[in-house]
């Protein structure tokens, strides 16, 4: 399709005044955490320490720049405290897991959900949509119990496990799948292809900016899960991922608390950056709308 | 569409064990719970501890939290992301970074942004700043009943940009010759609008209505943030509820607070899902 430009017209002025502001507000947060990030230690703890004061002429500065920049912090949150890297650590090799169990697992029960046609297939689809509905907290307990049963409570797996079946995931990529044209599978069936080559050859690369998608969007899930973990890993702090714990160090460690939150942000904005393209695309072109 | 093939089995077993073993038997083992004493002969009960649950305020004042938190954000983000949605499709190409950043905080981590959005909504902060250069007065955002108004602007903010997405793609989808046809036979702006726009995008709107509201229901991780376990009643979700029970190894109140749950977001989301068939048919 070739590109077309089009003139800005007094209404688009105005649209594009609008989306603006609202991308401003967006951007600020994040462009504040690391803005901040590069304060030095002292003037940040400083600056955090004047937060909940109730005095009617007290204030609290806007801070935009630093007296002097430093990356101090930095060196203090990777090297000086190793609790921080070992929960980024944790952090880290949950979601790797995670996402690679889901590669393996998903695409192939979103084909058979999709393109295959047998008894109880719209009643399983049926449960995939309401357990997608539902919180967390409404299997929490039960959950608890076959983790126990499966000797898997206060390990790694009872978070891993879950999340790698997550519904979520499957009626994303079945949305997706159930749109493909009839005649893509057709064409490989007649060129002597099974249902698996025709799987991996055919359905998986055309599903490419739908992987994509579900596959940022899982590590967005991974990188913030807070309910799973305060639940499965209940006695093990020390393999908490660093989404449950970040508010304790950034609490107890004020002056690292931006740096670190920084580096917490970087892979999702790295993840994101790669995928946004294929969020956008996966989104228009599946079933959802 | 494949017919009786075997190899479906090994297409769909790994996801089904899966989900069998990890969602479908905890989900009906926790009916089961939910209708047991919980001593340890574990007696069956019937819906003895249903009738204990739907007296118990604390039960009902995290309902209710829960409820106008979902209703105070779906009617948000459904508006805000239309609103955004028709202004992307007035720039066409140009539209593309913008969308970006929109869809950018869905996949920031909660806890990271936390510490920014308490120092903007501190009781010294900018938030407070601006109220007061507008007039009006400072407001403790995070030690009161207004805790509510971050929470749920946090909520929009990280949430309103997918539901962006999806609306473009079905606003992409609707063919311009639709309004080049309109606007032969002389209709206006909003006519437009209302007679080839919001018939098209019907069901799209309906998909992104029951998703933010049922993703309302989730909000949780911002407030126990904020306000720990036991935070402002104003705030006290259902969530919490049933976090406090587990911890207390209650597991009767929390499979019975679940399930009364579970029943009412099944039944708003068949509501929800008859009167769109219906409405389908209709157009």
């Amino acid at each position: 399709m070739k590109k077309r430009r089009h003139p800005l017209r007094p209404g688009r002025a105005l649209s594009v005044l609008l989306l603006l502001l609202v991308c401003a507000f967006v951007l600020l947060p994040i462009v504040l955490t690391f803005l901040y990030s590069f304060f030095p230690q002292s003037e940040i703890k400083s600056y955090l320490a004047t937060r909940r004061q109730y005095g009617e002429d007290k204030w609290m500065q806007i801070l935009l720049s630093p007296a002097r920049v430093s990356l101090r912090q930095y060196y203090t949150v990777l090297i000086e405290k190793p609790m921080y890297l070992q929960l980024f650590v944790n952090s880290a090799k949950y979601t790797a897991l995670i996402l690679l169990g889901q590669a393996l697992v998903i695409p192939m029960t979103a084909y058979a959900l999709s393109r295959f046609r047998f008894h109880g297939r719209d009643l399983l689809f049926f449960c995939v949509l309401v357990l997608m509905l539902l919180p967390f907290q409404v299997t929490m307990a039960p959950s608890v119990i076959t983790m126990r049963t499966l000797g898997l409570m206060d390990t790694a797996w009872a978070v891993i496990l879950p999340m790698v079946f997550s519904p979520f995931y499957i009626f994303l990529l079945r949305q997706f799948m159930i749109g493909l044209p009839n005649e893509l599978l057709e064409a490989g069936m007649i060129d002597g292809a099974g249902t698996w080559r025709c799987f991996i050859h055919v359905v998986v690369p055309v599903c490419r900016p739908i992987l994509g998608a579900a596959a940022a969007l899982s590590f967005a899930d991974c990188w913030n899960m807070v309910e799973q973990p305060l639940i499965y890993l209940s006695k093990r702090q020390s393999a908490m991922p660093l989404s449950v714990m970040f508010n304790q160090i950034s609490t107890d460690n004020a002056e690292i608390a931006f740096a670190g939150a920084a580096l917490y942000i970087l892979p999702a904005l790295l993840i994101y950056r790669y995928f946004q393209e294929d969020i956008l695309l996966g989104i228009q072109l599946s079933e959802l709308k | 569409m494949f017919h009786r093939k075997k190899s479906l089995w090994l297409f769909l077993l790994p996801g089904f064990l899966g989900l069998m073993v990890f969602y479908v038997v905890p989900f009906f083992g926790g009916i089961w719970y939910s209708m047991t004493d919980g001593t340890i002969s574990n007696g069956f009960v019937g819906i003895e501890n249903y009738r204990r649950i739907w007296k118990n305020e604390v039960f009902l004042l995290g309902l209710k939290n829960t409820m106008e938190l979902s209703l105070l954000c779906a009617p948000l983000i459904f508006i805000f992301s239309f609103f955004l949605a028709a202004l992307l499709r007035t720039l066409r190409d140009r539209s593309l970074p913008y969308r970006n950043v929109l869809v950018m905080p869905y996949l920031m981590p909660t806890s990271a942004l936390l510490l920014v959005w308490l120092v903007l909504f501190d009781y010294g902060g900018p938030v407070n700043r601006i109220a007061a250069a507008l007039g009006a007065g400072r407001v403790l955002w995070l030690e009161s009943a207004a805790l509510r108004v971050p929470i749920v602007i946090m909520y929009l903010w990280k949430n309103v940009g997918f539901s962006v997405v999806i609306f473009s793609a079905a606003l992409q989808a609707i063919p311009e010759a639709y309004y080049e046809f309109a606007s032969l036979e002389g209709a206006n702006a909003l006519q437009k609008e209302l007679k080839i726009t919001l018939p098209q995008i019907l069901p799209t709107a309906f998909l992104v209505f029951v998703l933010a509201w049922v993703n309302a229901f989730k909000i949780f991780k911002e407030i126990y943030f904020i306000g720990g376990a036991y935070p402002h009643d104003t705030v006290y979700t259902l969530q919490h509820f049933m976090n406090n029970k587990f911890a207390m190894l209650d597991y009767q109140d929390v499979t019975t607070a679940a399930y009364s749950f579970a029943v009412i977001v099944l039944a708003l989301f068949g509501l929800l899902y008859l009167s769109k068939s219906v409405r389908t048919n209709e157009v």
